[in-house]
């Protein structure tokens, strides 16, 4: 049960980390690959951590700690990228 | 590591090494190459991690990626940089014709990413100064005829770095530009024109020794 | 347990060709965010894997200190542009 449970999690992380991904080799803008890029990563990383957690809780500090520094490293960082990209849009 | 990883794996890992090397190379911008540097990075980490060393990755990934990343950024910003004094007068009011000269140094320099980057002095002896001490490469500003014929403004350049001036003398062909290889500053005639219109930069240069005039395009 | 880093490292090998392929510094830095993040994501995955706490150790400082560099290449290129538009 328990097995299958954490398995399902890894796959959906990896499932969203090649749906976000694959905008990155499209046409389309800066912001919107940034969009999907955020999200994907952001949730098929935490899919993938809660999976591993799942499978080995020996481990859960190191875990927990990746976990929550990923989130916040992510969120920070996508805003900063979409700040800065922007900023040479008007200048342009 | 052998029990659930076979060396086929770990060959396959091992391999995104070499390509993100490559992929290194093989860019021209060097910024474009230092972003490129930085996947690298990442990459060479992953594979010290895999391979079971731990403090070679972190140190990749701190010192590598984070500090070297940081500091040649920092350095190429610097360095890949034309600084052209010029007087403050001028940047405060641009006349169209120093907009489109600025434009074309641009356009001169970008292929070899290269930035232009205006500095603005109070007098032409504070850009004189600035000229021998180094602290820009070249001096812009309007030469005589400016003042005499009309409403075209002449601007006369001079370079004191001598590959700067063979890059531009190539690139730019600009009726209202004076392309000026000053070998030594020191000898670099400044005049501002506007107080003193008969007497300026691009003429005295002609005349002074060390310098060598280039007929304008 | 193999399969996951084989489609890890498929996902890696996505951004490593938009990298190659966009000449846009931004996308670069996007392909670049990307690969940080699932790198040290795959390195925490070999640690459990492992059973090597040292190594989960350094995937999660290289997690939570490596974007940091992003952010200083951001903020400079930022500049940059704005000094010389058009890189």
């Amino acid at each position: 049960m328990l097995y299958w449970l954490s398995n399902g999690c890894i796959a959906l992380g990896l499932f969203f980390w090649f749906w976000g991904t694959f905008p990155l080799l499209g046409r389309r803008s800066v912001l919107f690959k940034l969009h999907s890029l955020s999200i994907a990563d952001t949730l098929g990383s935490l899919a993938i951590m809660v999976g591993l957690l799942i499978k080995i809780p020996r481990e859960w500090p190191l875990l927990v700690l990746a976990l929550f520094s990923l989130l916040v490293w992510n969120t920070v960082l996508g805003y900063v990228l979409a700040y800065c990209s922007s900023v040479e849009m008007d200048h342009d | 590591m052998t029990e659930v990883m076979t060396d086929w794996d770990v060959g396959v890992i091992v391999l995104l090494l070499p390509l993100a090397a490559a992929m290194v190379v093989f860019q021209d911008n060097p910024y474009h190459a230092l972003v490129v540097r930085g996947i690298l990075g990442a990459i060479a980490a992953l594979v010290y991690a895999l391979l079971g060393a731990a403090d070679v990755a972190l140190t990749e990934a701190l010192m590598g990626t984070m500090l070297g990343t940081a500091l040649s950024v920092v350095a190429m910003r610097s360095s890949l940089v034309l600084r052209l004094g010029v007087l403050a007068t001028e940047v405060a009011a641009p006349t169209p014709e120093f907009t489109a000269l600025c434009e074309d140094l641009r356009r001169g320099i970008a292929p070899h990413h290269l930035r232009l980057e205006v500095v603005p002095y109070d007098d032409c002896a504070a850009l004189h100064r600035a000229l021998v001490e180094r602290d820009i490469h070249g001096v812009c500003t309007r030469s005589r005829a400016a003042a005499l014929h009309g409403p075209v403004c002449q601007y006369a350049t001079v370079l004191r770095v001598s590959r700067l001036y063979e890059i531009l003398r190539a690139a730019i062909a600009s009726p209202t530009m004076h392309l000026i290889y000053g070998a030594d500053p020191e000898k670099v005639v400044l005049v501002d024109p506007v107080a003193d219109p008969f007497n300026s930069t691009a003429d005295q240069a002609d005349q002074s020794e060390g310098l060598v005039p280039q007929e304008p395009h | 347990m193999n399969w996951i880093l084989g489609a890890m490292v498929l996902a890696t090998l996505i951004p490593m060709y938009a990298a190659c392929q966009n000449q846009d510094i931004w996308q670069k830095m996007l392909a670049f965010a990307s690969i940080a993040t699932k790198t040290s994501v795959a390195i925490i995955v070999i640690s459990v894997l492992q059973d090597d706490w040292f190594i989960g150790m350094v995937g999660s400082i290289i997690l939570s200190v490596g974007n940091a560099s992003l952010m200083l290449l951001a903020q400079v290129l930022k500049r940059l542009n704005q000094t010389n538009p058009g890189y």
